[in-house]
This record gives C-alpha cells, sequence and structure tokens, in this order.
C-alpha cells in the first residue's frame, strides 16, 4: 500500500487528532484500573492488579458481571430470532403496510430509552414479572432487534431470489431452503448482528436501572450507583472489562471480514476465461 | 475451443416413471385487471422441446413459472403427465429448471450443486456423488467438480446449471431464457449442446426466449406468445416461412410486407392485388382480418434477368451495403421499399445503383397475412 503520497500524508494528518479524540478518553480506564492507588487518580502511580483482583474477589460485582452476561445471552438469542426472521420474512416481498412494520421493528432505535424504561417497568410490574434478570434480557433483547434485522436485510440483499426458487425445483422443501440458502448468505450479516445485540445489551443502563432488584443487579447499574456513593478502582476495572470486551468483539469482526475478503482474493473470479 | 464438449453418445439414462408430457389447459394468470396469461392451451410431447417465443411481457416466463409451480395460475389447469399438480408446490413437481442466471449456490462447489438434488431427494452419499460425477462428466466439466461457481465461466457455469437440472431424472426440463447471459459465439455453441443432449435423453423441453435465431435453431415447436396470448405456433421453419400476421412475420426477422387486396382464395393459394405491383400467385392460411398483406422474406426475393409475369416485377436499385456473408439490397417497386437479401458469394457488382432491375419470388415463399397494426 501507498501511503507516502502528500495527498495521504494529509489525511493522515487530519486524522490523528480525532482519532485520538475518540480513543483516548476511553483507553484511560485501563491505567486507571491498574493503578497502584485505593482511589480513582491520574496518572496513574504504579502498576498493580491489585484492584482486578478485588473486583473478582468481590461477590457484588462478579454478580453484576455476571447479570450483563446473563441479560445479553437472552438479548442476543432472542434479538437474533427475531431480527433475522423478520429479515427473511420481508426479503423480495412487498405487502400492504410494509413500511408500518419495518418501522415498528425499528422503533425501539428511535423512542428515547428513558421512555422504553419506563414502559417495560410499568409492563412488568403489571404482569408480575419483577426481581429477576429475565424481563432486563426481554427488555434488552427489543432493542437488540433492529440492530439484527438491519445487518441481517443487509446481507440478505446479495440474495439473489431465483436462488430460492432453483432450491425449490430441486426439491428442497422450507427448512432446507433456510439452511442451504438463506444461512449461508446471511451469516455475516448475523454474527454482527449478534455483537450488536450483544454490546447494546452490555452497555444499556437507563432500563436495567429501572427493573434493577437485588438479584438482578447489571455491571453498568452497579457502577452507576458505585460512582455515586462508594468511589473505589473497581469502577474504573469494570469500565476496563467493558473496553476490552467490546475491543475484543470488534477485532472478531474485523477478523472475519478480513478472512472472508482474503479467501475472495485468492480464489479469483473465473479465472479461465474460455470453456 | 468450438468442438462440442458435451458428448451425445454417452448411455442415456434411465427415463423416469413419466414420460415428460406437460399440459396447460385454460390456463389463465391475471393480476388485479392485468392479464398476463389469457385461457392458454399448450401441450409438450414426451420428448418434445417447445419454445415459448414472444417480447418481454408476454406472458411466457409466467406461463413456465406457473408450470414450475412458482407461480399460481388464477383458473385452469397444469398436467404433467396426465396427473393435475396445480396443487403441487414446486419441490414435488420434479422439474429440472434453469434459471437465467444459472442461480447456482455460491457457497457450494460445481459438484455440491449438481449434488444438491439428491441430497435433498435422500439418496446415499457415495451413489450421489457417483450420479453428480456422470452429470458433469457428461456436460464436459468432470474436473471441475471442486470449483465454485465464481471461478467458473459463464459457459461453465451454464452448464453446472444444466447438469444440475438433469441429475434426479426429472420429467422435463424448463429453461428460462439460459442463454441471455452469454456473448454470441458460446451461445450458439450452446445451443447446438443443449439440444444435441436433449435429444440424446429424449427429454421433455419447455424453452422460453425472446431470441427468436435461439429459437429457431434449437425447437421443435415454436409457440409465438403475445400480450398473453398464443398467435401462433408450429414447426420453426413454418412459423418462420408462414406467419399469420405481421406482428409475428416482423417477430421472426426482416420482411417485406406489401398491402394487399385478395381477389381470389382456393384452400392453400390465393390470388392477391398487390396494387402498383400487378397480381400475384401467393400461400393462404385462411387468416382472417380486416386487412391483407403479403409477406415475402428478403431472402426469398430474388433478382431476375427478365420480366416475370405474376410473381415478380420491376424495381429500382437503391442502396447495396455489403453485411459480410450477406448483401442487403434496397430497392423501390411499386411505391413500396423492398429488402433483397443474398449470400456475398452469389452477388457480384451486377447493377449500377439507381439502376433498373426484375424481381422475383416463388408463389410458396410469398404468405398472405392478417395486417394487424
Amino acid at each position: 500500500m501507498k501511503t507516502t503520497s502528500p495527498k495521504h500524508r494529509l489525511v493522515a494528518l487530519l486524522s490523528l487528532p480525532i482519532f485520538l479524540f475518540l480513543v483516548i478518553p476511553t483507553a484511560i480506564v485501563v491505567p486507571v484500573a491498574l493503578n497502584d492507588s485505593r482511589y480513582i487518580t491520574f496518572p496513574p502511580e504504579g502498576l498493580s492488579f491489585a484492584a482486578v483482583a478485588g473486583f473478582f474477589a468481590d461477590k457484588a460485582w462478579t454478580s453484576a458481571l455476571t447479570a450483563s452476561l446473563q441479560s445479553a445471552g437472552i438479548a442476543v438469542v432472542i434479538g437474533v430470532l427475531l431480527g433475522a426472521t423478520a429479515a427473511i420474512g420481508m426479503h423480495g416481498r412487498k405487502f400492504t403496510g410494509q413500511p408500518a412494520v419495518v418501522g415498528l421493528i425499528l422503533a425501539p432505535m428511535i423512542v428515547p430509552t428513558v421512555v422504553l424504561a419506563l414502559a417495560f417497568y410499568q409492563f412488568f410490574i403489571a404482569i408480575g414479572m419483577v426481581g429477576s434478570i429475565l424481563p432486563i434480557g426481554l427488555a434488552h433483547a427489543v432493542i437488540a432487534t433492529p440492530y439484527v434485522y438491519l445487518t441481517t436485510r443487509a446481507s440478505l440483499a446479495g440474495l439473489n431470489p431465483a436462488l430460492v426458487r432453483s432450491a425449490q425445483s430441486l426439491g428442497a422443501g422450507p427448512l432446507s431452503v433456510l439452511r442451504h440458502v438463506y444461512l449461508p448468505i446471511m451469516l455475516p450479516g448475523l454474527i454482527s448482528g449478534a455483537l450488536f445485540a450483544f454490546s447494546v445489551s452490555i452497555d444499556e443502563t437507563v432500563m436495567s436501572l429501572f427493573m434493577q432488584s437485588p438479584a438482578a443487579t447489571t455491571l453498568p447499574v452497579k457502577m452507576f450507583t458505585d460512582i455515586q456513593f462508594n468511589l473505589t478502582p473497581k469502577i474504573a476495572v469494570s469500565s476496563a472489562l467493558l473496553v476490552s470486551v467490546a475491543t475484543f468483539g470488534l477485532l472478531l469482526q474485523v477478523m472475519f471480514v478480513l478472512r472472508r475478503r482474503s479467501t475472495a482474493r485468492m480464489l479469483p473470479m473465473a479465472a479461465p476465461a474460455q470453456t | 475451443m468450438s468442438t462440442s464438449v458435451i458428448s451425445a453418445h454417452q448411455k442415456p439414462q434411465a427415463k423416469p416413471a413419466g414420460q415428460g408430457a406437460i399440459e396447460l389447459r385454460q390456463v389463465r394468470k391475471s393480476y388485479g385487471d392485468v392479464v398476463a396469461v389469457d385461457q392458454l392451451d399448450l401441450t409438450v410431447q414426451p420428448g418434445e422441446f417447445v419454445t415459448l417465443l414472444g417480447p418481454s411481457g408476454s406472458g411466457k416466463t409466467t406461463t413456465m413459472m406457473m408450470v414450475a409451480g412458482f407461480e399460481d395460475h388464477t383458473s385452469g389447469s397444469v398436467l404433467i403427465d396426465g396427473k393435475p399438480v396445480d396443487t403441487l408446490p414446486p419441490r414435488d413437481r420434479n422439474l429440472g429448471v434453469v434459471f437465467q442466471n444459472y442461480a447456482l449456490f455460491p457457497h457450494m462447489s460445481a459438484l455440491e450443486n449438481v449434488e444438491f438434488a439428491l441430497r435433498m431427494r435422500k439418496v446415499p452419499r457415495t451413489e450421489r456423488r457417483q450420479r453428480a460425477v456422470d452429470a458433469l462428466d457428461r456436460v464436459g466439466l468432470g474436473k471441475m467438480g471442486d470449483r465454485k461457481p465464481r471461478q467458473l465461466s459463464g459457459g461453465q457455469q451454464q452448464r453446472v446449471a444444466l447438469a444440475r437440472a438433469l441429475v434426479f431424472n426429472p420429467a422435463a426440463l424448463l429453461l428460462d431464457e439460459p442463454m441471455a447471459a452469454l456473448d454470441k459465439r458460446l451461445r450458439e455453441q450452446m445451443q447446438e449442446e443443449i439440444k444435441t443432449l436433449q435429444k440424446s435423453l429424449g427429454i421433455s423441453v419447455l424453452f422460453v426466449t425472446h431470441d427468436q435465431d435461439e429459437a429457431m435453431a434449437m425447437s421443435d415447436r415454436i409457440v409465438v406468445m403475445r400480450d398473453g396470448k398464443i398467435v401462433q405456433s408450429g414447426a420453426p421453419d413454418d412459423v418462420y416461412n408462414h406467419p399469420l400476421t405481421d406482428w409475428v412475420a416482423s417477430f421472426l426477422g426482416d420482411t417485406n410486407l406489401i398491402p394487399c387486396t385478395v381477389v381470389e382464395r382456393t384452400g392453400d393459394e390465393a390470388v392477391v392485388d398487390l396494387g402498383g405491383l400487378g397480381r400475384a400467385r401467393v400461400r393462404d392460411r385462411g387468416a382472417q382480418g380486416e386487412n391483407y398483406a403479403v409477406s415475402i422474406r428478403p431472402e426469398h426475393l430474388k433478382f431476375s434477368s427478365a420480366a416475370v409475369a405474376g410473381n415478380g416485377c420491376a424495381a429500382k436499385l437503391v442502396t447495396s451495403t455489403n453485411l459480410g456473408a450477406t448483401v442487403r439490397h434496397r430497392l423501390t417497386a411499386g411505391g413500396h421499399d423492398l429488402q433483397l437479401r443474398e449470400l456475398s458469394s452469389d452477388s457480384a457488382a451486377r447493377f449500377a445503383p439507381e439502376g433498373e432491375v426484375w424481381v422475383r419470388w416463388d408463389a410458396d415463399k410469398a404468405q398472405l397475412l392478417v395486417l394487424e397494426s
């Protein structure tokens, strides 16, 4: 790759401050978490894993982490099921009221979270489902679904409708069509949708705060309440943990995309010109 | 690379239980007020190669999709080997379909693509592998089984699609403009190969195309469609030489249309008045309409050394254009513009531009038809 041209250098020069502005505030939690101090301070005074060990020894924090992972698990499973089903169901179809249905699926992205939080809170109180992680996971699934729907829909845009017909003509039933035609093509979208769903749930605070209970306190909620009353480096540790999870997810996705690209490059289009 | 790679003399596959007859009875398809296919009656005999030929919007593809089961018909009935299939989903119709852009599964190798139908039919692994290899061999791609569709050229993808559609011994083969994406030379080669393969397998084919050359080259029977209706059907040369209407004549190729009035009709023949060109004896198929014309294909007009009574006239040469294999002469005669085409090898610079010439034609090559437009 050529990066030496003046144009490229200018782009790099302009991008650098923006890049730093985006990354530094996020990355700063890592040295703070590894700081050798009983309080949150910056710059760090020395390297220590005491705060990390303390985090994992503290049951209140580990159960918050577990709660977050559980709600994310529920959000991913339900979000993927709903989002993918909606994307497949509406692929290549036009029907009356379709824009309304799409709008409904995407609404959770647009409606302010605090409004959703209040609504879910009242709803789950009304049906008596409180005090567990399930309502939080379900609420997260609702806001995760549009992400899965959008990424899966984008993958399916490249699906030739004739593929479905050819599979049918060759004897494939609905499940075989799903498995052999839809799934391979929508897999990248499904994976990035699942990653989105996961990070949306891990990050979600407002709804989790409304529906929290001693048995269901997610990591962001625990952080939020601790910041108010009990400012310790464990908060920085959990932040660093969330940043690592997000970074890991991002790397996973980048790797996936790169692998697909490189296989595509290794198998170039139509090598033989003649038949 | 112009030799045919599909071998005709391989052992034909065992014929399926049915014979492969397709029948459409009064089939109609409408979308709201729009009628796509109108009361269509059509039969494909076992082993017959029938082409639905028509411009886009003529209902030919809709007709095929109704046979395949991808579209529901509004009324009427579709029968395969005498049994109604109206309520059968596509997967149970046992028809091999080749789509316009082949619709190969991109993530499967050529062999896996061909194997797919057998896999769906729960054929044991070793047997289906063997049959898929055989099917690929039959289309000359025995060594390409490992390749993904995107690593294959257009012609190779077409062959894989063909092998995939044939591997499960379908009752009949449906081909939806399968060569539209190929260049001209490859298209001609594939036409011959598909025709050879079809003959050696003895399989019925319903073929959809808008390309009249393709229809002429491959069909046992051409069914010309327009606005959801069959306007004429018959053997290729019959439809080409004896069109019933000016629309069919023009759709199937260049032609000279000379408006006329009918003087006398005697069964197969008619005497017509060609206005400025005098009277002529022409072929008659009994087509009835308001206005009539005579159609003479440009290659059926000949230069004549002397005046011919009846089927000939004096003309004035306007231009001569050498098209390579043929020469196209433009003439005027009796107020009509005429086109005469002859082989370049037959054509010498006999005539000066603006020169007076004589042209003639054979009575059985001039067809009386109805002027629709």
